[in-house]
């Protein structure tokens, strides 16, 4: 277990040290895109700083964040590590597939916290204030984390199914985006054909960003929204753990 | 103007200091110096005294690779590699060389067979396998904006060295593989033939009891090439045991204590450089070139059929120098090495041309 550990620590900081060299697209993704949804969504809508539907806008910015973060993002990391064979550096290790998932999800958490946290200030930069008491704040994190977990087990089964880097690339852009834009996040809900408005309240990010507004708000009602997420992550790393290729046959 | 040129194949040995491995150029040069025993080639590996049980590393039985499409990249492949040992793979590309290797360091299913290593079953116990094995893949990519001090040490903490031997370690594969002036470069910014050397060191990280390596010096300088040479022997000579493909001859004939023929899927020998040079009943190589340009040769038994060949051909740009490694591959392989869809150059050893030798045309260059 302790050696399990240990991999996972070294995987999370292999991956780590790749920001230094690549923070730009991870700051597009994170933060840039985000912030711009969050101000042309305020901006059309002609909400002002101080309404309570800049919240939701904000937790919209943070799912779109952690959308793009998680799917095309990382996916996009876990689509080269496979198809430039630096996977192979990993599957000729004495290494358990599960140290190199979890390293990769360690990485991927530490990037959403990075990432809402930012998009935190500068909403209160901007005047944007977020009703966040401890345990708000606790739950907030635990969205933010499940989510994470869930879309990162999407972008683990893309980028072990996907037969070339191109078509994986594709789905990965495709979903970081689609699944915000799907899910009614930055639109009211009844905006959406019923069969569609239907199918996007089950999406991750319709789950994610009514337990993100919830607490932003200073509720902490989001027990349904997290176990939803809870039972998505899980299948979600699960299939993905099953798809994933550690040896080939 | 007639020029020609008799030359015998000198091995030099490696100049860059003595390891137990230093000897082989020279055994190569007895070799050469007498006559070799004229043995009929035949298609089955031969006869090599294999180790014995307690000193086998690697023990490979039956092993078959067969694709969903129906494709067989290996097709029953038998070996034991002993404690200690160099063998090196030779194979067109295409051969089985890489799907054999792989499947060596559980990266690759088998169909069928088994592979042992150490005594371990890697197929069932590929983690433990792999924990005994440094692998360097033929193609592997590496991260771009992690230095070379990173890769070796974060590496060698994945193979479970701790964090003062993991520095140690990074420290002793640097210097062997002359990449200290690059510790702190990242490899984005390094040449292909240093990213190459990086693999290899990766694969030496934590002096693993066998390594296993996938053409380690392909797109490497001459330097470079002697200095992988050099670790590999000093890895060796520390009780390793190595089993590495080559698509070169001379790296074949300086490293390994055995040499394998992949063909077709199929181990077509496998034995020392004297047992395969004794499976060729040839000892002289006649190479001129043609009218067309297109370089020729022929395989003599004698010296004096030799002779005699050029002088009835009155050639007068030629070369006769002793057989090589080269010559006994072809002859096992049955083509080129370069390519085993044989298309590119038409090659085959094909026993031609007149009563004494065999003609190989190797195109025009």
């Amino acid at each position: 277990m302790r050696r399990r550990v240990r991999d996972a620590a070294c995987v999370f900081r292999i991956h780590l040290a790749r920001l230094r060299a690549e923070a730009g697209p991870f700051l597009l993704a994170a933060l840039v895109f985000p912030v711009a949804m969050f101000w042309f969504a305020s901006r059309v809508s002609g909400v002002r700083a101080g309404d309570p539907k800049s919240l939701g806008f904000l937790a919209g910015a943070v799912v779109f964040s952690i959308s793009l973060t998680a799917i095309s993002w990382l996916g996009y990391l876990l689509l080269e590590n496979r198809f430039t064979g630096r996977l192979k550096l990993f599957a000729t290790l004495p290494l358990a597939p599960s140290s190199y998932v979890f390293g990769i999800l360690i990485f991927a958490v530490a990037q959403a916290a990075a990432g809402t946290a930012t998009l935190l200030v500068v909403a209160r930069a901007v005047g944007v204030r977020a009703r966040l008491d401890a345990a708000g704040a606790s739950l907030l994190g635990a969205t933010v984390t499940l989510t994470m977990l869930c879309l990162c087990g999407v972008s683990v089964v893309i980028a072990a199914r996907a037969r070339s880097f191109a078509e994986g690339t594709l789905y990965t852009d495709a979903l970081g985006a689609g699944l915000v834009i799907l899910a009614p996040v930055f639109y009211p809900a009844d905006a959406l054909p019923r069969a569609v408005g239907a199918a996007a309240a089950w999406l991750p990010t319709s789950c994610a960003a009514r337990a993100a507004e919830t607490t932003l708000a200073g509720g902490h009602a989001v027990a349904p929204q997290l176990l939803a997420l809870a039972l998505m992550s899980a299948a979600a790393l699960a299939l993905g753990f099953r798809l994933m290729r550690w040896r080939e046959d | 103007m007639t020029t020609a040129a008799i030359t015998e194949e000198t091995k030099a040995g490696d100049a860059n200091g003595a390891t137990a491995r230093e000897g082989r150029g020279d055994l190569l040069d007895q070799v050469s110096a007498s006559p070799r025993p004229r043995v009929s080639a035949s298609s089955s590996p031969s006869p090599s005294s294999p180790p014995r049980a307690e000193e086998i590393a690697v023990r490979v039985v039956g092993l078959v690779k067969r694709y969903a499409d129906g494709t067989e990249a290996n097709r029953g492949i038998d070996l034991e590699v002993g404690r200690g040992e160099i063998v090196s793979i030779l194979g067109a590309n295409g051969a089985g060389k890489t799907t054999f290797l792989r499947q060596l360091t559980t990266e690759l299913r088998p169909t069928a067979g088994r592979v042992e290593v150490f005594g371990v079953d890697a197929d069932r116990e590929p983690r433990r396998a792999k924990g005994m094995m440094g692998v360097a893949p033929q193609e592997a990519g590496l991260f771009e904006s992690l230095t070379v001090r990173e890769h070796f040490e974060l590496f060698a903490r994945l193979k479970g060295l701790a964090k003062r031997e993991a520095r140690a370690a990074a420290a002793e594969v640097m210097c062997g593989l002359d990449l200290v002036r690059e510790a702190r470069r990242r490899v984005g910014a390094l040449s292909g033939g240093q990213r190459r050397r990086i693999l290899v060191g990766l694969a030496l990280l934590g002096r693993p009891p066998l390594l296993v390596l996938d053409e380690p010096t392909t797109g490497l300088d001459p330097d470079s090439r002697r200095a992988v040479w050099q670790v590999i022997r000093r890895a060796v000579a520390a009780g390793a045991t190595a089993i590495l493909s080559t698509h070169y001859m001379e790296e074949a004939e300086r490293l390994s204590d055995r040499v394998a023929v992949i063909a077709g899927g199929r181990l077509a020998a496998i034995g020392t450089l004297e047992e395969l040079f004794a499976r060729l009943d040839k000892t002289y190589r006649v190479t001129w070139r043609d009218e067309f340009g297109a370089e020729r040769s022929n395989l003599f038994g004698t010296f004096a059929e030799a002779r005699a060949f050029v002088a009835r051909e009155s050639l007068s740009e030629f070369s006769i120098a002793r057989v090589s490694l080269e010559d006994v591959y072809f002859a096992l392989a049955g083509r080129r090495l370069t390519d085993a869809g044989g298309a590119a150059g038409g090659t085959n050893v094909t026993g031609a041309a007149g009563a004494a030798g065999e003609t190989r045309k190797e195109g025009a260059r």
